[in-house]
C-alpha cells in the first residue's frame, strides 16, 4: 500500500508545553489506523496538524506526495478539498441547516455538480440511517449528529478520513453499525481511516492502533 | 460557479442569518437615504437663501442712499433724510464718477386698479422713480424705459414690480385671504390703472391723474421696496402737485469709471453721511449667512455620513463576526476562497450597492416629495424657487461611492483577517 501521509518530526507546543515531539507517522492507503492515548495527551492536536487546519507546527507533513509547508491557502484549501475528509470531535455543523445542507455544503462551495453531490449524500446518509428530511441538525440527537458530520466527511471522496473520536456519543450497537459501514466504504473507495478512538471493541478493527504517548506515537501490537 | 450554485451557496449562507442580513442591508438603505434626502433639501434651502440675497447690481456701480430706513412716506427719525439735488452734484463732480443716476420717490398719494385672478384690486402703493441704470440692461432690453404723462393716451406706465412686495404679497395678504401666490413669472404682462393724486387715505388738492399701466419686468434688488417707474415721471408728477419742493433723492446709482475706484467713492459718500452698497458688500452680507448655512449643512450631512458609515461599518463587521464559525466550517472543508470571497463580493459587495442606490433612489424621491409638498403649501417659496430639493448627481455618487468602498473596504479588511485566522482558532468556541 502506498503512503497518503507521511509525516516527520512533528512538533507542537502550546505556551511552551511541548505536546508533540517529534512524532513520526505514516498512514497507508486504504488502511484503518486508530490512535489511542489518555486525554489531553495531544489527539485531536495531531489531527487538527494532519488535517492542515493547525499550521503552526515544526517538522514536515506531505499528503498525496505534496509538502504541506509550501502551500498557499487556496492551495492547501484545495489540498483539503480533494484528499481529506474530517469528522470533528464537537462535529461542527452548522445549526442552521438540515443533516443533507451540512452534507453537501462542500459540494456547494467548491462549485460541484450539485446534483451528484446530493445523489451522493443522500446515498451515505441513508446508509448511515439519517433521514435527508427538512430537520435542523440542532434538533438531531447527539448521535445522528455525529453521523451526520461522519456523511459530510465522506461526502467528497476522500483519500484519508480523519476522524476524531467518530463513535463517542454512540452506543455500542450504532458504533458498530457505524464503523461496519466505514469498513464497507473503505473497501470500495480505499480511502484510509485515520481516528482517534476509545473503544476497545473499534480497536479490533484497526489495522494498526498507535499510542500517542509523550508527544510520540508507538505501535501498540 | 454557476448561478443556480451561488444562489443555493448564499440561501445555505444565510439560513438562520437573514433578520440580521436584512437589518445590515436596511442600515445601509436608510443611510444613503437620509443622506441623499439632506443633502438634497439642504442645497435646495441654501440655494433659496442664494435667491432671496442675490442682487443685481453691477461691479462698477455703488448705490447710495440715506443712513435712515426710509420706505416712501415712512422715515426713521434719526437720518431718514432724502438726498439733496447739493450732494448730487458734488457726487457727480468727483473725477472718478462716471454718471450718477438718481432715484425719487413720488410724494403724491396713489392707488393701484386691476384684476388679479379675475377678481377686481385696489391697493394705496408707494411709486418710485427709477433710471436704467438701477435696473440693469438685462432687464431694459425690451422696455422703452421713458414715459410722461404726455404718454398716457398712446402708452402704458411701464412698472417694475419689486420681487420683495410680491414676497409680501405672498407670504401675508394671499395668504390669509386664500388668493393664489404669484410667481414673478406671473405677474408680468399684468395690466392696470394707476392713479395719481389720490389714494384711499390721502387726496391732494389738484386733480387725481389715472394712466393705463403694465407690469414689464421684476426686481430682486433689495433696495427696491415699491412700485418702480420711470424716472422723469415722477419728477413729472413731484412737479405738477407740489412745485414749491425742493427735489430730493431717495437713492443715487453712481457707476465707477473705473471698478477698483469703488472703494474710494465708497469712502466718499459714507463721508457724507451716507450709505454706500456695492455689489462686494451685498455679496458679503449675503456670503456670512448663506456660508452659515452651508456650514450648518455641511456639518449636518458630514455627521450623517460619519454615522451612517459606522454603522454601515459595524453592522457588516459584525455580521461576519458572526459567521466566524461558519466560516472556519467551511475553510476546514477545503472551500476555495475564491469561492468565499465572491459569496463575500456578492453578499456584501453588490448587494449593499444595490441596496445604496435603492436607499438614495428613495431619499430623492422622498426630498422631492418633501419639496412639492413645501412648495404646495408656501406661495412664498413657490415664488422663490422652483424645487426646494436639489440633486447634484456627481456629488451625490460620490457620496454613496465614499460610503460604499469605505463601508466594504473595512469590511473586506475584517474578512480577510478572518480568512487569515488559523482554522482551529476559528472553530473553538
Amino acid at each position: 500500500m502506498d503512503g497518503i501521509i507521511r509525516a516527520r518530526g512533528i512538533q507542537r507546543s502550546f505556551n511552551e508545553i511541548q505536546v508533540l515531539s517529534g512524532l513520526d507517522l505514516d498512514v497507508r492507503q486504504g488502511e484503518f489506523l486508530a490512535i489511542v492515548g489518555r486525554s489531553g495527551v495531544g489527539k485531536s492536536t495531531l489531527l487538527a496538524i494532519l488535517g492542515t487546519h493547525d499550521l503552526d507546527h515544526g517538522g514536515t507533513l506531505s499528503i498525496a506526495g505534496i509538502d504541506t509547508k509550501e502551500l498557499s491557502s487556496s492551495d492547501l484549501a484545495r489540498l483539503r478539498r480533494e484528499y481529506l475528509g474530517f469528522v470533528f470531535q464537537d462535529f461542527h455543523l452548522l445549526p442552521e441547516l438540515t443533516a443533507m445542507e451540512n452534507v453537501i455544503l462542500p459540494a456547494v462551495f467548491s462549485g460541484r455538480d450539485l446534483g451528484k453531490a446530493r445523489e451522493r449524500a443522500g446515498e451515505v446518509l441513508s446508509r448511515l440511517s439519517i433521514r435527508a428530511d427538512e430537520t435542523p441538525t440542532t434538533l438531531l440527537s447527539r448521535g445522528e449528529r455525529q453521523r451526520v458530520a461522519v456523511a459530510r466527511g465522506l461526502v467528497n471522496g476522500p483519500s484519508v478520513l480523519l476522524a476524531d473520536e467518530p463513535s463517542a456519543s454512540l452506543d455500542m450497537e450504532s458504533e458498530q453499525t457505524l464503523f461496519n459501514l466505514l469498513d464497507e466504504l473503505r473497501r470500495e473507495q480505499d480511502f484510509a481511516l485515520l481516528a482517534v478512538i476509545h473503544s476497545r471493541a473499534v480497536l479490533d478493527r484497526a489495522d494498526r492502533v498507535l499510542e500517542l504517548r509523550e508527544g510520540a506515537l508507538h505501535e501498540v501490537v | 460557479m454557476k448561478w443556480s450554485e451561488t444562489r443555493m451557496a448564499l440561501h445555505l449562507w444565510n439560513r438562520g442569518h437573514w433578520r440580521d442580513y436584512v437589518f445590515s442591508q436596511g442600515m445601509l438603505f436608510v443611510a444613503s437615504l437620509l443622506l441623499v434626502f439632506f443633502i438634497s433639501i439642504g442645497l435646495g434651502v441654501q440655494n433659496l437663501l442664494d435667491r432671496f440675497l442675490s442682487s443685481d447690481l453691477p461691479a462698477e456701480q455703488v448705490r447710495v442712499t440715506p443712513a435712515g430706513m426710509q420706505a416712501g412716506f415712512f422715515q426713521t427719525e434719526t437720518g431718514g433724510i432724502e438726498i439733496t439735488e447739493e450732494v448730487m452734484q458734488e457726487l457727480q463732480g468727483s473725477p472718478i464718477v462716471g454718471r450718477v443716476d438718481p432715484q425719487i420717490y413720488a410724494h403724491v398719494p396713489a392707488l393701484l386698479k386691476g384684476l388679479l385672478g379675475g377678481q377686481p384690486y385696489y391697493t394705496d402703493i408707494t411709486m418710485e422713480g427709477v433710471t436704467g441704470e438701477f435696473l440693469g440692461d438685462s432687464i431694459l432690453r425690451d422696455i422703452d424705459w421713458s414715459y410722461t404723462l404726455a404718454d398716457s393716451a398712446s402708452r402704458y406706465l411701464p412698472i417694475i414690480l419689486s420681487e420683495n412686495l410680491l414676497l409680501l404679497y405672498n407670504a401675508a395678504f394671499a395668504e390669509s385671504n386664500d388668493l393664489i401666490g404669484l410667481t414673478p413669472e406671473g405677474v408680468l404682462g399684468t395690466e392696470c390703472t394707476v392713479t395719481i393724486g389720490r389714494s384711499s387715505i390721502a387726496q391732494m388738492e389738484l386733480a387725481p391723474v389715472t394712466v393705463r399701466a403694465r407690469i414689464e419686468a421684476t426686481s430682486r434688488n433689495m433696495n427696491l421696496f415699491a412700485i418702480g417707474v420711470p424716472f422723469e415721471f415722477v419728477d413729472q408728477v413731484n412737479g405738477m402737485y407740489l412745485p414749491g419742493d425742493e427735489r430730493r433723492y431717495s437713492a443715487l446709482v453712481i457707476t465707477a469709471k473705473r471698478a477698483e475706484d469703488v472703494p474710494e467713492i465708497v469712502r466718499m459718500v459714507e463721508e457724507k453721511g451716507l450709505r454706500a452698497e456695492t455689489r462686494r458688500g451685498i455679496a458679503q452680507k449675503a456670503e456670512i449667512l448663506v456660508g452659515a448655512v452651508t456650514a450648518a449643512l455641511s456639518a449636518l450631512a458630514a455627521a450623517i455620513l460619519l454615522s451612517a458609515l459606522s454603522s454601515a461599518i459595524h453592522t457588516l463587521v459584525m455580521d461576519l463576526k458572526n459567521r466566524r464559525f461558519a466560516l472556519g466550517v467551511l475553510m476546514a472543508l477545503g472551500t476555495p476562497y475564491r469561492r468565499l470571497a465572491m459569496i463575500f463580493a456578492f453578499q456584501i459587495f453588490f448587494m449593499s450597492a444595490l441596496t445604496m442606490v435603492l436607499g438614495a433612489a428613495l431619499g430623492c424621491l422622498l426630498a422631492w416629495g418633501a419639496s412639492s409638498a413645501l412648495l404646495s403649501l408656501s406661495p412664498v417659496l413657490r415664488a422663490a424657487v422652483t424645487s426646494l430639493a436639489v440633486f447634484p448627481v456627481g456629488w451625490l455618487a460620490a457620496g454613496i461611492g465614499l460610503m460604499l468602498v469605505t463601508s466594504t473596504g473595512f469590511a473586506y479588511a475584517f474578512f480577510g483577517r478572518i480568512l487569515g485566522t488559523p482554522v482551529t482558532r476559528l472553530l473553538r468556541p
